[in-house]
């Protein structure tokens, strides 16, 4: 038994009968209060690991442990993703017709959280991102970096213990993607959770306590972040 | 608030799936409510003429073609508690017949013996008087309207002249577009002998007794209480099956028209549905969300859909024939549509809602 927050033990993900392998067996552990930073290049199995960690997605083979239960034992895995989970995606999948309120309340309706309750925190967390002033903004009025700081205010909505982030800078230019991994961390120091990114991105991982690299299924540790940086420089 | 929002992303196409809902329940109060008030226009009638039994000749589905012969008259007539009977007769004066230009599709004709107390009903809603000979006729208010006529003015009818001795009004439809004549002239038109359509059974004894003497005697007949007329004449109820089924048929396109919308709005909506899944909204949230919008549209389709019904109700009976259909609300009627609404709307959206709770998140969300 691990107390670990991520733990994976030779995942394996196949599609279309076994012709595609995205996970070729990976294990790895997360530690609570973790930032892990697994890159690699489009198509190496980052996502389809970020997805079984995340109850989004059934392995193929393998075992996932979420805060040290196995999710295979888990009879309902909407209530894991709805408590354990924050999920950041790259498109940022805001509800186009909800404001940036109502899109930070829609993770504490499916734990039927009162509505003054959902209210109350989801301004707390736009708040938190520095987006108080677009409280009442359709989805579609936001900036590409407002949009996925909703989505950062979204993912934190109950308070999970985990968050992942699936290329969350993917979608924006280098100054708003680093205004955006600087919310995610401080939203991430305020609320002590458990970081876990899969980014192409080598900036993104700059601030990793962890850095692996994800290849052809197989996941390979490189360093820390800090590591990475001076690398690069 | 995403029911809302969801269902105004698409306005003209729910409103459209709105008006659906709403025409066919517009349809069931409409029809519904002519129907009902034929229905009870006849049941009024029946009772306004005091008599505590009807007799008709069971063997035929249509009143206008039953036929009460003189001998079985004479059978109830002598029955003991019969305190009296009326004769009548009835007739459509088709345009042919009816010889002036009044626009009138057809008169109906009633048939009463002259000084019978079915014509006493008349007193003080007559302008003139009721007819007490064979060349007098007495017109329906409406009918006095459409054919420009008055007491002392003269019709030419069946090839006979009828003096108009009266103008009634007795505030009941069929009555009003219609006319009255005596007895004898429909026997001989229609060729009947002295034979009655039907027959009005005065009584002070129990009715009961009454029906089984006519009945067990006669079995061709059946004595039925006069406030049961509608209900004993099948063609009555086909009325209402017939009026249904109209209903229901609009209804279900209406029906229809929620679960084209509600599929688009899901296909639309695949990744949207992912996202809910993914921040931990189960299949049963979603299968919520969805019926809810259904019902949404179903409800406020429902609501137009009454108001219209209604309007369109009024419209009708004032449009054509001119005041021979009346029309009848319940809350019955108002609370059966809103349910069928409803239901049609449930029953239309939850297709949808299933295959949109059964999508998994991770393909929802690769959904291009």
């Amino acid at each position: 038994m691990s107390d670990a927050a991520v733990r994976t033990v030779d995942l394996a993900k196949h599609y279309e009968g076994g012709q595609i392998r995205a996970l070729n067996g990976v294990s790895m552990e997360v530690a609570r209060g973790e930032f892990a930073c697994i890159m690699g290049p489009s198509g190496s199995g980052k996502s389809s690991l970020l997805h079984c960690v995340g109850a989004l997605d059934v392995p193929t083979s393998g075992e996932v442990w979420l805060n040290g239960r196995p999710l295979a034992g888990e009879r309902d895995l909407d209530r894991v993703r709805a408590r354990e989970v924050g999920f950041i995606f790259q498109l940022h999948n805001l509800i186009p017709t909800l404001t940036s309120v109502e899109n930070v309340e829609i993770p504490m309706m499916a734990l039927a959280k009162p509505r003054a309750e959902r209210r109350r925190r989801a301004e707390e967390l736009l708040d938190m991102v520095g987006l108080s002033h677009r409280r009442g903004s359709i989805a579609t009025k936001l900036s590409g970096g407002e949009r996925q700081r909703v989505a950062i205010a979204r993912a934190l909505a109950n308070e999970p213990g985990l968050i992942l982030a699936d290329e969350p800078t993917g979608d924006v230019d280098s100054r708003t993607g680093d205004q955006i991994m600087a919310t995610i961390l401080d939203a991430r120091r305020r609320c002590g959770a458990t970081l876990v990114v899969v980014t192409h991105n080598p900036r993104v991982s700059w601030e990793a306590d962890r850095v692996l690299e994800m290849r052809d299924g197989l996941l390979s540790p490189v360093g820390t972040g800090a590591e990475v940086r001076q690398a690069a420089q | 608030m995403l029911i809302l929002r969801n269902l105004l992303r698409r306005k003209v196409r729910s409103l459209l799936s709105l008006m659906g809902i709403a025409i066919g329940v517009a349809a069931i109060i409409a029809f519904n409510a002519i129907g009902q008030g034929f229905k009870r226009g006849l049941d009024q009638y029946m009772k306004e003429s005091g008599a505590q039994m009807l007799v008709v000749n069971r063997t035929v589905q249509d009143p206008a073609f039953s036929r009460v012969s003189k001998e079985e008259q004479d059978y109830v007539r002598a029955l003991p508690g019969v305190t009296h009977v009326s004769v009548t007769t009835f007739s459509i004066a088709a345009p042919r017949g009816l010889k002036v230009k009044s626009g009138m599709p057809a008169l109906l004709l009633y048939g009463r013996a002259p000084g019978d107390r079915l014509l006493e009903k008349f007193r003080g809603k007559v302008r003139g008087r009721v007819i007490e000979a064979d060349d007098e006729i007495m017109l329906g208010s409406i009918t006095a309207e459409n054919l420009k006529m008055g007491p002392g003015d003269t019709l030419d009818l069946f090839k006979r002249q009828f003096k108009v001795v009266g103008v009634h009004d007795s505030g009941i439809s069929f009555e009003r577009v219609g006319a009255i004549v005596s007895n004898r002239v429909l026997q001989e038109e229609l060729k009947m002998g002295e034979a009655a359509s039907i027959l009005f059974v005065y009584l002070d004894g129990d009715w009961r007794d009454a029906k089984r003497a006519v009945e067990a005697k006669h079995p061709h007949l059946a004595a039925i209480r006069s406030e049961e007329f509608t209900v004993f004449y099948d063609q009555l109820e086909y009325i209402d099956w017939f009026v249904w089924v109209i209903s229901l048929v609009s209804v279900l396109v209406g029906g229809l028209g929620v679960l084209n919308t509600m599929l688009m709005s899901v296909s639309e909506r695949t990744r949207e549905i992912g996202t809910l899944r993914a921040v931990g909204w189960s299949r049963a949230m979603v299968l919520k969300l969805i019926l809810s919008e259904g019902t949404t549209i179903s409800f406020f389709g429902g609501l137009v859909g009454l108001g219209a019904g209604w309007a369109g109700a009024e419209i009708l009976i004032r449009w054509a024939p001119r005041d021979f259909l009346s029309t009848r609300y319940s809350p019955e009627l108002f609370a059966v549509a809103m349910a069928t609404a409803l239901v049609i709307g449930v029953i239309g959206a939850f297709y949808p809602a299933w295959q949109a709770s059964r999508l998994s998140p991770i393909e929802a969300l690769k959904y291009e």
